[in-house]
């Protein structure tokens, strides 16, 4: 009996010894594969000894060739995504023969990980791009975690990209100087389902009048949530202008006194806003949930063309619109910049490359309806005539319309400020 | 040459410091990480150009008027939930062992929350309990709410009660499923011998098998609490804006773009380390003395 | 008396799958449904778009799924093997430092994995293992090891070492003494903490972001921005995907744990 018990479990045990053996092998395998990946740059500085602050783009092109690109950024936009590994990554695979890699990675854990590396000293890490803007635009160079200057070297920024204007120049009101190449432009819009709501809160006195229609029906994303902070700003605005904090200290009494206006104008919403003000939800995501479930008769996002997008999935009704505050609302750029320790810069400058230039602008434009960052001035008739026969899609509004209601952006340095005044004279008052 | 008993007598003298050697090695590097966030939380991070040690940030956090109010909520959000996990997974595992279901499908039943993350946890308790979700709909087709806002207020809600339901679903099955083999070894060997004895199977339970598996019952009650008191995420998508949960401050400061309030941040998790460390301390005591009372290692015989 | 009893317990039973089952169904039904409003007790609509979006070609959903779980087999494997021979030295010997040993074991389930990730982070990269496969499998094994240990010291004490003795008297070697007597009675709780430590593996997602640093891809550091985001579709089918692909583990160690069980008849102790 004792013989065939050993014997039945000797298929078990071998089986086990199997899968034992698969994870070893595993471990061993991607860890020699872990490796190889992450030593390019030994492989490009030996190889081509190549000198990334040149600005001779053949030169940058050449060192780039057959390489490896990262893009670290926000990986929770599906369609993103997929236009990122998709339609860019085939651009870039014709026309410069780099391999990109996409790495959704939220923008706190990359300056986290970019700081620990500095903190240890490497000199060669994974991150080579990174989609980046604002306040932690400000935090990464504050802590030399950029590598720059390197915009003046790309052939798209010096044909296309006007570099008059403020937000070429800054972004949040921080000097960019060359260490970040603009991606798109985003405007915060609201949108509403006019089946549901007919009025349209055009500023802040109609908006309270809708809330007292609508209770309970209206909130926003408590910042530090991207887009809530954003709504909180655009309220500022209203109620205080935006002038004022242009050049204003970074002094959390300064701004206090300033935006007391708008404080008291969010603590009278709040007794008709969801859960009478005494929380909000924690993300944009969640209240966009809640719009799309019919719990919230506002929504409120960064990107102008959520609507006709959502429209077209099938996520968002027909009946959705899409609208601006009469004064403007806060329009910011966001950018791609290149990590201090890239392991592939001259690769990292090529893809951006394309992605500034206007090929790259038209199809984020297609694809995403991600407003283009090129300067019409500078574009010929054909390019615009290009962009102008996009359909934009139902229940949004024209880029024109977008662009005449647009606000610049506060100082970085203010918004964490403003962030914890919010926080300690709104929530619950 | 050493004789054959001598050699096994320094064998099994070495014996368990070699066994023990990779579990070490590990430990240390688990040290290593807190003696390096620690060091961090005095202040000492010389990439950021800090290189005095400082009690400041501690300071700044005992300042804050909020960390009591969120150490309160932790606490309560441990401590509730860990109480109803541990008798509702005690009460589970009964079940279990009574009706000698130690294996197949609905053990795997029960172990499923076990393999299901606290993330997709949070997704169906808003799917289930928020203010549009499928009790809010029940009561709505019953006419007993016109709109979403008559709901109360389960998620997001101060109370933390989201938070709560979300830990309990996850935590009972934990217990019960730790619980189980401790449990039926008692009951395998002593049930018999007590009804021999006359006893009813209810005082069976109370007097013997309870008292018995009670090592692993406290065991499961310090595993739970101690993750339920310093895990962030349950708590930063159920939970309201204010107060926030210790380990959601934590978070937040940690992820903060201005890298200055990483000290503040390993300041807050010096806390929390210190409190569970206290807690666990304290019942890993209280475990060793309720087993030397009942006599043995208080494992499995 | 008896079936009152056991009534009883069936009820808690049934209770408790139903608390367990439902939540997860609603979410299989979400993940299928194209329109949901309140106040629907049902989908208004029914459509693939999840499964589209989350199965597409440029995601490599098979690909990652097998690297996620060999990653996490690995994890398994190791952490079960510290903890085979922690618990036995725990278990079988009586030395000093032996509580010290125990109360160590049980430190990385008492402490946050955030709290000692992020202290040893800044470690790891200067031991040019962050961003490597084989640092997160070394973090991912301290967080393991607290469930392995735990489950194996109370299995290795039960079963003891009296037999081995016994072999050894009788002249076997030690070495096969513990492989031909030993193990075998181990098995189903080596198999047991293997399933354990898989599921601690697969589900983390702070530690693999972390210390992995965007170059280690498994499904929970793809999905999780997806499940806090806007779209329930998408968040309810990457749920679905995991569950599905965790359960197809199971299946494979409950497999092997009962080939074993019939091969041994019926124990005292019954591990699962």
């Amino acid at each position: 009996m004792k013989h065939s018990a050993a014997k039945k479990q000797r298929l078990p045990a071998l089986l086990l010894a199997a899968i034992l053996l698969m994870g070893a092998l595993t471990g061993c395998r991607s860890a020699s594969a872990g490796g190889s990946t992450s030593s390019p740059a030994s492989a490009e500085t030996a190889v081509r000894g190549f000198d990334p602050s040149s600005t001779d783009w053949d030169a940058i092109v050449k060192a780039a060739r057959g390489t490896t690109v990262t893009f670290y950024g926000w990986g929770g936009d599906a369609d993103r995504n997929e236009y990122l590994n998709t339609t860019v990554a085939q651009a870039l695979k014709a026309q410069y023969d780099i391999t990109l890699e996409v790495v959704g990675m939220d923008i706190d854990q990359i300056l986290s990980q970019l700081s620990g590396e500095k903190q240890a000293g490497t000199e060669s890490g994974s991150i080579d791009m990174i989609w980046i803007n604002g306040e932690n635009f400000r935090s990464a160079r504050e802590n030399g975690l950029l590598y720059g200057p390197f915009t003046q070297s790309l052939p798209s920024y010096q044909q296309w990209v006007d570099m008059k204007d403020t937000e070429n120049q800054q972004d949040f009101g921080y000097p960019i100087e060359g260490y970040e190449a603009p991606y798109g432009k985003a405007q915060m819009v609201l949108i509403k389902d006019s089946a549901r709501t007919p009025e349209t809160p055009k500023n802040a006195q109609e908006l309270l009048e809708f809330v007292k229609q609508y209770p309970g029906q209206v909130t926003y994303p408590a910042p530090p949530d991207f887009t809530g902070s954003a709504f909180v700003r655009n309220i500022v605005y209203e109620l205080c202008g935006d002038t004022q904090f242009q050049n204003m200290a970074a002094d959390k009494e300064t701004l206090r006194a300033a935006v007391a206006p708008a404080m008291e104008y969010l603590r009278q919403l709040n007794p008709y806003l969801w859960n009478q003000g005494k929380t909000f939800p924690a993300t944009s995501g969640e209240v966009e949930t809640m719009f799309l479930d019919g719990e919230l008769a506002l929504n409120m996002s960064y990107s102008p063309f959520t609507v006709s997008t959502g429209i077209e999935k099938g996520t968002y009704p027909a009946t959705a619109e899409t609208f601006v505050l009469d004064n403007g609302t806060i329009g910011n750029t966001n950018y791609i910049a290149i990590a201090y320790n890239s392991p592939n810069k001259a690769g990292a400058m090529a893809a951006i490359n394309y992605i500034l230039s206007e090929d790259g602008q038209l199809s984020q434009y297609r694809a995403l309806r991600t407003i283009p960052v090129l300067s019409p001035k500078l574009l010929e008739q054909s390019q615009l005539d290009a962009f102008h026969a996009v359909d934009i899609g139902q229940g949004v509004l024209t880029q024109e319309e977008l662009l005449e209601h647009r606000l610049p952006e506060m100082p970085s340095a203010l918004v964490p400020l403003l962030e914890e005044i919010w926080l300690e004279e709104v929530v619950g008052k | 040459m050493l004789r054959p008993l001598q050699r096994r007598k320094i064998r099994r003298r070495l014996a368990p410091y070699l066994l023990a050697l990779p579990a070490l090695a590990l430990l240390g590097l688990f040290a290593a990480g807190l003696v390096s966030g620690l060091m961090q939380s005095f202040g000492y991070i010389p990439a950021f150009g800090l290189t005095r040690f400082t009690l400041d940030y501690y300071r700044g956090v005992f300042a804050d008027a909020q960390l009591a109010a969120s150490v309160k909520l932790s606490l309560w959000i441990s401590v509730s939930s860990t109480l109803i996990s541990v008798v509702l997974g005690t009460l589970l595992c009964t079940a279990l062992v009574r009706l000698r279901k130690v294996r197949g499908f609905t053990l795997q039943t029960v172990r499923l929350p076990i393999q299901v993350p606290h993330t997709v946890v949070a997704l169906f308790t808003l799917c289930l309990f928020s203010q549009s979700g499928l009790l809010s709909r029940i009561l709505a087709q019953a006419g007993l709410l016109t709109s979403q806002n008559q709901f109360p207020n389960l998620v997001f809600g101060s109370s933390g009660s989201g938070i709560l339901l979300a830990y309990v679903w996850k935590e009972t099955p934990f217990v019960a499923y730790f619980v189980l083999a401790l449990m039926q070894s008692v009951s395998q060997h002593l049930d018999e011998a007590a009804a021999t004895l006359g006893a009813s199977p209810l005082h069976t339970f109370f007097s013997v098998t309870l008292p018995l598996s009670m090592p692993a019952i406290l065991r499961a009650g310090l595993m739970i609490f101690a993750f339920s008191f310093g895990a962030y995420e349950l708590p930063f998508l159920l939970g309201a804006t204010s107060p926030k949960a210790l380990p959601v401050q934590a978070y937040i400061e940690y992820i903060d773009p201005d890298l200055r309030h990483r000290p503040y941040a390993m300041a807050l998790n010096g806390i929390i380390l210190l409190l569970t460390l206290l807690l666990a301390a304290a019942f890993f005591l209280v475990t060793e003395h309720t087993a030397k009372k009942l006599g043995g290692d208080g494992h499995a015989t | 008396m008896r079936r009152k009893q056991s009534r009883f317990s069936r009820l808690i039973l049934a209770a408790a799958a139903a608390t367990i089952l439902f939540p997860l169904a609603l979410i299989a039904l979400w993940s299928v449904s194209s329109v949901w409003e309140w106040p629907g007790v049902l989908p208004g609509g029914f459509s693939l778009r999840g499964y589209e979006t989350v199965f597409a070609d440029y995601q490599q959903m098979p690909r990652l799924l097998l690297f996620s779980a060999e990653l996490s087999l690995a994890v398994a494997a190791l952490s079960t093997l510290v903890g085979l021979m922690t618990a036995r030295a725990i278990a079988l010997y009586r030395f000093p430092g032996r509580k010290l040993l125990l109360f160590g074991t049980m430190l990385p389930i008492l402490v946050p994995s955030t709290v000692f990730g992020m202290g040893a982070h800044v470690l790891l990269i200067r031991a040019g293992l962050a961003g490597t496969l084989r640092g997160v499998i070394l973090m991912q094994t301290v967080c393991a090891l607290p469930y392995t240990v735990n489950i194996l010291t109370d299995l290795t004490s039960s079963v003891g070492d009296g037999l081995e003795e016994q072999a050894q008297v009788l002249g076997c070697p030690p070495w096969r003494a513990f492989w031909a007597v030993s193990l075998p009675e181990l098995l189903p709780g080596i198999l047991s903490a293997m399933s354990m430590a898989y599921i601690i593996s697969y589900s983390q997602y702070f530690l693999t972001l972390l210390i992995g640093g965007g170059r280690v891809r498994t499904l929970s550091t793809v999905m999780v921005p997806f499940l806090t985001g806007g779209d329930r579709t998408v968040a309810a089918t990457y749920a679905v995907t995991f569950l599905f692909s965790v359960l197809a583990m199971y299946l494979v160690f409950e497999g092997l744990i009962r080939l074993m069980a019939r091969g041994k008849g019926s124990e005292p102790w019954n591990w699962n």
